[in-house]
């Protein structure tokens, strides 16, 4: 077996603890385990359950018109601030129902990622991590399917929306594997080749599953690399993931629910990105796409920010009234913000030194703000972090070890960037 | 007043320009003095005397704006601004203070004009409204409503546009999705609709937001024409990337008679004017700059074109219509024909 890989390292390690207590039955019975005081299954345990939907503004939205307003100057632009719930914390007046839910949500307005370039910045906030050549690091949603999902998952692991063409690329687990790989929605929210085909008869489905599982047996164990391993355990979750269709199809919700999220597209599929984390599904990927805004910045967030603040409210709302919001962080976030300097279209351009993101729910002490810029927004001026840093704040939030590491070869790898630090004061 | 012969588009050229930090958004002129009336980005409203060689501005006190002055008009010893504040401010030129402040929609406003009349001003804004109101008291003699306050695609319409026929008998608004409607002043009724949606660009694929709208409406001298002005349609909505378009309509029998776009530039055409004693349009706008072009209604061709260094948001003339005073992005200028 190649105990090289990453994957297998970290579950070899759980076996061998587990085998040494004479635990036979470890992946079919975690209760058993986590009572006789192993702390990686205590940790497992804890964190079982727990899953993100990361609301992925794609293109940059501006921190000035959202997170962090600067009104009366002549950066911060035409809009006012509105108190929120929480006295002495003001937001943009373009997101309303955002302030007077901010008690579930911490603000963090210090993030300075330095990379201003699309292509970039999307690779560093996928990965936590600047780029390498050689290395294939995962994104933020296969690392997170990799910590949080059941090994027996009968559902996706990682789902990824992306419905605009702007911007669009896939998510991938790099050097997890191909198992951690997103299911990757663009055209239709209904994944493609899901259901099976009518010329062949469910018994007959079943038959060949068999004879696969049957025929890569032996080819596994002679090979027993991660390619193999990936490709015959995703053949092993066929079934699961055929039987899991039902969970895209929002036309199953009620049409007060469906109201509930709005008419917006974006709303559809943060309503079926509920229901994807509900039924298990570690990590859902909601792209709201396209907030580059280089000319008319007020108009265009004036749209995005009011489609935004509805349904990123009324996602919070309803996993809350379903007592899911402790164990789902839900993450909004872009690949940089926007220039405070107002350019001639009255359009923001792409800024990284000082922009915001915001984390609610799941391990989070909500009603805080994290970091502070200078008066005009165009520097950090107090706890000034990067994306290694808000990576690991969002593996604590969760429960995820920080100090860990995946060994790629003989390298280890730890699972943030070398010298990451969580924001313990967003973390509840 | 000089009639077109004593005008050459050609000769037509900037002769001043004040830089500044903030963005100049509206600008009117003074009645009594050569000095003009502006509207700031930095919430306040300015005067400046652009045909003397001085570049300091005096800084109209009093509680204005809390937002951007989007339009100003000045009426006898009067102005009235209007801001994305929501606000309708009123000033006195002479004292140079605020004297009233009223809040006089929910949403931005995005322009204010006078009536001919000299007794009203009319405004519109995002909430959906044009509403009308007197100058001497400030009160509302009346809102015209009918623009949906949603576009079709489920987000935030806009009305930016407003325009009052030179006899006084007639509005025209014009909002985000490209509908425009006309009013009589007499009877405050709508008695004509039009169509204009090439100047609203609404991406489905690629950003899955909107651009454009029509941003700038005027009547010809005897009312029959209705300009509209915006943008054509975009391709890359993340700019002002399309072609300056303009719209002539036959609006009581509401036939598009003309459509221009100007392919020597890009932008948006933030206001038009029809040019005193000519069948001259004065079109300006712009992208990240700006630009001036000079429009013959008669034989339906661009006379001139000129660019600035920055996005021009309004336009006023002097009052023999020889000088040209533009409202831009971070400068003032001043245009004449000769």
């Amino acid at each position: 077996m190649n105990l090289n890989n990453p994957y297998f390292a970290l579950n070899r390690r759980r076996w061998m603890q587990a085998a040494s207590l004479g635990s036979a039955g470890m992946a079919a019975n975690m209760s058993k385990i986590s009572l006789i005081g192993q702390p990686a299954f205590a940790e497992q345990l804890q964190r079982s359950g727990k899953n993100v939907i990361l609301l992925w503004l794609a293109g940059g939205a501006s921190q000035l018109e959202t997170w962090d307003p600067k009104p009366g100057r002549l950066t911060g632009g035409p809009f006012a601030t509105t108190k929120t719930c929480i006295p002495g914390i003001e937001i943009s007046e373009l997101l309303p129902r955002m302030a007077s839910r901010l008690h579930r949500t911490a603000i963090i307005r210090s993030l300075n990622t330095k990379i201003a370039d699309h292509g970039q910045a999307y690779e560093l906030m996928d990965t936590g991590r600047t780029k390498e050549p050689g290395v294939a690091y995962p994104h933020l949603g296969a690392v997170i399917a990799h910590q949080l999902a059941a090994i027996d998952s009968k559902v996706p692991d990682y789902v990824e929306m992306y419905t605009s063409t702007e911007g669009r690329r896939k998510g991938t687990a790099g050097y997890l594997g191909a198992r951690f790989n997103p299911m990757f929605l663009t055209e239709s929210m209904i994944p493609d080749n899901l259901t099976r085909q009518k010329s062949i008869e469910d018994v007959d489905h079943l038959d060949r599953a068999d004879l696969q599982h049957f025929l890569s047996k032996s080819f596994r164990h002679r090979q027993g690399n991660l390619a193999v391993d990936s490709h015959a355990t995703a053949y092993q979750r066929v079934r699961g993931l055929m039987a899991s269709d039902y969970l895209f199809d929002i036309d199953r919700e009620p049409q007060s629910m469906r109201d509930h999220y709005g008419p917006t597209q974006f709303g559809e599929q943060c309503l079926i990105a509920r229901r994807l984390v509900e039924s298990g599904v570690p990590f859902v990927k909601v792209a709201r796409a396209w907030w580059d805004s280089h000319g008319q910045n007020f108009e265009t967030h004036q749209e995005l920010c009011a489609d935004l603040d509805y349904v990123m409210s009324a996602l919070l709302d309803d996993l809350e009234q379903r007592g899911m919001l402790d164990r789902t962080l839900v993450i909004s976030l872009g690949e940089f913000g926007r220039t405070p300097q107002i350019n001639g279209s009255l359009g923001r351009d792409h800024f990284a030194q000082a922009w915001s993101c915001t984390l609610s729910g799941c391990g989070i002490r909500g009603g805080t703000v994290y970091g502070k810029t200078d008066d005009d927004g165009r520097t950090v001026v107090d706890g000034e972090i990067d994306a290694g840093d808000l990576f690991a704040t969002i593996f604590k939030a969760l429960g995820i070890d920080i100090d860990q590491e995946f060994m790629l070869g003989s390298r280890p790898i730890p699972i943030v960037d070398f010298g990451s630090k969580p924001v313990l004061e967003v973390l509840a | 007043m000089i009639d077109a012969t004593d005008r050459d588009p050609k000769k037509f050229r900037r002769v001043r320009e004040v830089k500044a930090a903030d963005i100049l958004l509206s600008i009117a002129l003074h009645p009594n003095r050569s000095t003009v009336l502006l509207g700031s980005s930095d919430a306040n409203v300015y005067e400046l005397d652009l045909t003397s060689d001085g570049t300091e501005r005096l800084k109209l006190s009093g509680a204005g704006h809390r937002s951007y002055v989007t339009g100003i008009v000045a009426v006898g010893s009067r102005a009235i601004s209007c801001g994305y504040d929501g606000q309708l401010v009123w000033w006195d030129l002479e004292s140079r203070e605020a004297l009233l402040a009223i809040p006089a929609h929910k949403k931005w406003i995005r322009r204010v004009v006078a009536m001919p009349n000299g007794k009203y001003v009319v405004s519109v804004a995002d909430d959906m409204f044009c509403r009308v109101w007197d100058i001497e008291s400030g009160e509302m003699i009346v809102e015209l409503s009918g623009h949906s306050a949603m576009t079709p695609h489920h987000f935030p319409s806009m009305l930016y546009a407003v325009a009052v026929s030179p006899d006084g008998q007639w509005i025209a608004t014009g909002d985000r999705v490209g509908h425009v409607a006309v009013w009589d002043t007499s009877t405050w009724s709508k008695v004509s609709t039009l169509e204009a949606p090439i100047l609203y660009t609404w991406d489905p694929k690629a950003r899955r937001h909107s651009i454009g709208g029509i941003r700038s409406l005027a009547f010809s001298p005897d009312g029959s024409v209705l300009a509209v002005g915006g943008t054509g349609k975009i391709n890359n909505i993340d700019h002002l990337d399309g072609r300056p378009r303009l719209e002539l309509f036959d609006w009581r029998v509401g036939n598009r008679i003309h459509e221009y776009e100007d392919d020597t530039c890009k932008g948006i055409i933030e206001q038009i004017d029809w040019i005193p004693g000519t069948d001259w349009l004065m079109i300006t706008g712009g992208d990240h700059k700006g630009f001036l072009t000079v429009f013959d209604t008669q034989t339906k061709k661009a006379l001139h074109h000129e660019g600035t260094n920055g996005h021009i948001h309004a336009m006023t003339w002097d009052s023999e219509a020889q000088a040209l005073f533009l409202a831009a992005h971070e400068r003032t200028e001043m245009w004449s024909w000769s």
